[in-house]
């Protein structure tokens, strides 16, 4: 009864209400402008509400945080430049969608499927919480090892077109990686001694310039187009499209909260991996993949939005962040005078509960602001492209100085907005690159640490592998996928479906 | 007109000038935090600076600057103007660039400001591990060499110090030292099994430790801790460790040498009120740190001591790149 009444305080105090509201309102915005990321602005916000209560403090950083995962779409379905890498696999279909004149229609979608993420988000939080971290604490290192390479096999869905082509891309991405000051020896690699690249090149910087950059120039070619017209009139998504993608959007969302609450992993490869998911799953998607697909918005908005209440488990349940943005949280709670570790959800459920709460709030108001104000958005469509371009140029700019107000960002980002473009020209996909970098520490980093945990004996990491359960299913997961794309296997499958 | 503006000018430099040496702060102050949002240093140093901006009656804007081991942030307040209008909030690590081959600078070439807490490293093991004291410890890793797969967060980290004083105090360990990004992820493998043993700060472990996930085994000091009742210092069973304690991490606040004086004292007397604010006193205690709150001289023969202890206890575990004596940097005791 208690634990309701807990749930229940953020539905009776308007105040924090309002918060979560303000919160959710302002997130979306944040979350839409590249470079501008909820890191930060949670960051931020543990100075500024140093002085308040811990409820009110905590409202406002749950609705920021609600509201920036989903408002990385906008960006990405206008214009191709996602708010933050958990809306890469947006823009993938929904960029095409808004080509089409279908903007409206997209963001529609992702609005209502990220709602729908986000409360099988909360439900696992509520309902599960200790069995799903007892789970993320059983991946080990060579675990971690092979979920990246699971990733790592997505480059096969991300790049349409030349599979050869979207693996040099991918193999570029963990270069890019690569960079900088090894955290495991703190030796340099790829740093020609170069005291600014001892940080490594902030994949932000190479997200925006590869997607801003390269879009504003690749549309240079078509200035004089006139802009496409939006269709506004169909926004929010019927009730039959929702119940036909029920089934993908439950499997997507599980796939968003798994991998949310393993520390170490968050939205963003929740995102790609439930992309590939969908595409290998939805036998008859509404487009081709790519050019359109309403799956191909399903998947990533649904898991990115799962993946919140996924990172929020190891948080409540052990005081361990699942994501960047409860590691500020953890933070936060210390300053207020909790101690979240294993004992909060014993000595203080009410915080718990309090939390669950106001996430169901924080997704309500996401889905009121996610419908409203569409028709507004998709203006910035319909804009002439001498004007839009200077405005993703200078947003683009921007976007990468304040991720770390460093103005070598902004050169990283125009050097990989240029390098982008010509990756376009010649047929490269940009996907496979991100891909790369944000899986190349993932897989970097524990494939050492499990091999040297087995005193660098392969011999012994294999027998690990085939003894441990997790391993096991990972490992023949990683294979199948794997032999699922080599041309041997489309033989056989032809062969087979001939004779049938 | 152009000398009207010339003189427009040089007025107004003179101007502002004369109101930095007023009134600092004049405007808004940047404060570097050299490690990522949510960690150890960044709670600390959010905690304490809203008391510190209310006494100076000021804007300290905080931001995270992370890589190359916090190099990146201090090399960056390092290269801008010493007014006192960047200050680096930093940990104890920068005491080992030089050694370490991270770079070329380190507290050296800054002020400290105030010296804020130090944190008091235990040592941890799994829930299920076969020992459950120092001794235990010891004792197993000799008879299963080559077994224990001990946590660290790469050269020159709390745990890499702890084990450099263990292996001198009790000759070379056969252990598997795993490496990991910071103390936050190698305790979650301390929990899932991957790794057995991890020496860690008190602050971080002190919650699981307390709800039965993992145990202490010892707290690397010379004295029991008032929030691990029972766990007995390392001194207690091995003297040798008396040499090199008590040690531990610290969080300060710096200005680039050669910030003015006035600036100096205004900053120091604002953070020593802050650091005694009871809300920042309580975080302190509850997360375990041994509050400091130094300054001036004591705060530099606090640093050198630190630099000279750990450096050469490096130095003699083989962990560095180069030698202490190339930095000047005196042997304890010499």
């Amino acid at each position: 009864m208690d634990a309701f009444m807990a749930f229940l305080t953020i539905f009776t105090h308007p105040e924090l209400l309002v918060l979560v509201g303000v919160g959710t309102f302002a997130g979306v915005y944040v979350g839409a402008i590249p470079g501008l990321s909820v890191t930060m602005a949670v960051s931020i916000l543990i100075s500024f509400t140093f002085s308040w209560d811990v409820l009110p403090a905590i409202s406002l950083m749950i609705g920021i945080y609600m509201g920036g995962v989903y408002g990385g779409s906008r960006t990405a379905i206008l214009l191709n430049i996602p708010g933050a890498p958990s809306a890469i696999a947006t823009a993938m279909d929904g960029y095409p969608m808004a080509q089409r004149g279908e903007a409206g229609e997209a963001i529609g979608t992702t609005t209502v499927m990220s709602f729908f993420g986000g409360l099988v988000g909360i439900v696992v939080l509520a309902v599960l919480a200790p069995v799903v971290s007892d789970f993320a604490l059983k991946f080990q290192p060579r675990d971690y090892m092979l979920l990246a390479v699971l990733g790592i096999l997505l480059v096969g869905s991300l790049s349409s077109g030349s599979l050869v082509k979207g693996i040099f891309a991918g193999a570029l991405g963990i270069a890019i990686g690569a960079v900088g000051m090894d955290p495991l020896t703190f030796t340099e690699r790829f740093t020609f001694d170069i005291p600014l690249m001892r940080g490594g090149i902030n994949f932000i910087a190479v997200m925006i310039g590869m997607f801003g950059v390269s879009e504003a120039l690749m549309q240079l070619h078509h200035v004089d187009t006139p802009a496409i017209r939006q269709k506004i009139n169909r926004i929010v998504p019927s009730f039959g499209t929702i119940r036909k993608h029920l089934p993908l959007s439950l499997q997507t969302s599980t796939i968003g909260v798994l991998i949310g609450a393993l520390p170490g992993t968050g939205g963003d490869i929740a995102a790609l991996m439930a992309y590939d998911h969908a595409k290998r799953v939805t036998k008859n998607p509404s487009r081709p993949f790519g050019e359109g697909a309403i799956e191909g918005l399903v998947a990533p908005e649904t898991a990115n939005n799962a993946a919140v209440g996924g990172a929020f488990i190891p948080m409540m349940t052990l005081g361990i962040p699942g994501d960047a943005v409860t590691a500020i949280m953890i933070g936060a709670l210390f300053i207020h005078g909790l101690n979240p570790g294993p004992m909060l959800m014993v000595e203080q459920p009410d915080m718990f509960w309090f939390i669950v709460g106001a996430l169901v709030m924080a997704n309500f108001f996401m889905l009121l602001f996610g419908l409203t104000g569409i028709k507004l958005f998709t203006k910035i469509v319909e804009m002439p492209r001498a004007v839009l371009i200077p405005l993703i140029l200078l947003l683009s700019i921007v976007g990468a100085y304040a991720v770390n107000n460093s103005i070598t960002d902004v050169y990283w980002m125009l050097g990989f907005g240029v390098f982008g473009y010509f990756m376009r020209h010649y047929g490269y996909p940009l996907g496979p690159v991100i891909l790369g970098v944000i899986l190349s520490r993932l897989l970097d980093d524990n494939w050492r640490r499990a091999i040297i945990s087995e005193r660098e004996d392969l011999g012994r990491f294999f027998h690990g592998i085939v003894t441990s359960p997790l391993s096991l299913v990972l490992f023949i997961a990683v294979i199948l996928i794997f032999a699922s794309q080599t041309p041997l296997w489309t033989k056989f499958r032809k062969k087979e479906t001939a004779s049938k | 007109m152009k000398r009207f503006l010339i003189g427009a000018v040089s007025a107004l430099s003179l101007m502002s000038a004369a109101a930095v040496a007023q009134e600092y702060p004049a405007k808004e102050i940047q404060g570097i935090i050299q490690w990522g949002a949510g960690g150890s240093t960044d709670t600390v140093m959010r905690a304490v600076t809203p008391h510190a901006e209310e006494i100076l009656d000021g804007t300290i804007v905080l931001q995270n600057m992370t890589g190359g081991v916090g190099a990146i942030a201090l090399n960056h307040v390092a290269n801008e103007d010493a007014d006192g209008y960047k200050i680096l909030m930093g940990a104890e690590n920068p005491l080992l660039y030089k050694v370490m081959g991270f770079g070329d600078k380190d507290y050296s070439d800054f002020t400290p400001i105030n010296i804020l807490a130090r944190g008091t490293p235990i040592l941890v093991a799994g829930a299920d591990a076969p020992f459950d004291d120092y001794a235990g410890m010891i004792a197993y890793i000799k008879e299963h060499p080559g077994e224990v797969r001990l946590g660290s967060t790469g050269p020159g980290g709390v745990p890499s110090v702890v084990t450099a004083m263990i292996e001198t105090v009790e000759g070379d360990l056969d252990v598997i030292s795993v490496p990991y990004d910071g103390d936050g992820p190698a305790l979650t493998a301390l929990q899932g099994g991957a790794i057995d043993v991890m020496p860690a700060v008190l602050g971080a472990a002190i919650e699981s430790v307390r709800a039965g996930k993992i145990k202490a085994l010892a707290v690397v000091d010379v004295q029991e801790n008032e929030y691990l009742p029972g766990v007995a210092p390392v001194t207690a069973t091995n003297e040798g460790f008396a040499t090199y304690l008590p040690w531990g991490p610290f969080f300060g606040v710096f200005v680039k040498k050669g910030t003015p004086d006035d600036v100096v004292k205004k900053l120091e007397g604002a953070f020593a009120v802050a650091a005694t604010n009871p809300d920042f006193t309580d975080l302190m205690e509850t997360r375990g740190f041994t509050l400091m709150s130094i300054s001036g001289d004591e705060a530099e023969a606090f640093l050198t001591k630190w630099q000279q202890g750990t450096t050469w206890l490096l130095q003699d575990a083989g962990m560095t790149k180069s030698s202490p004596e190339e930095f000047g940097i005196a042997r304890p005791g010499e």
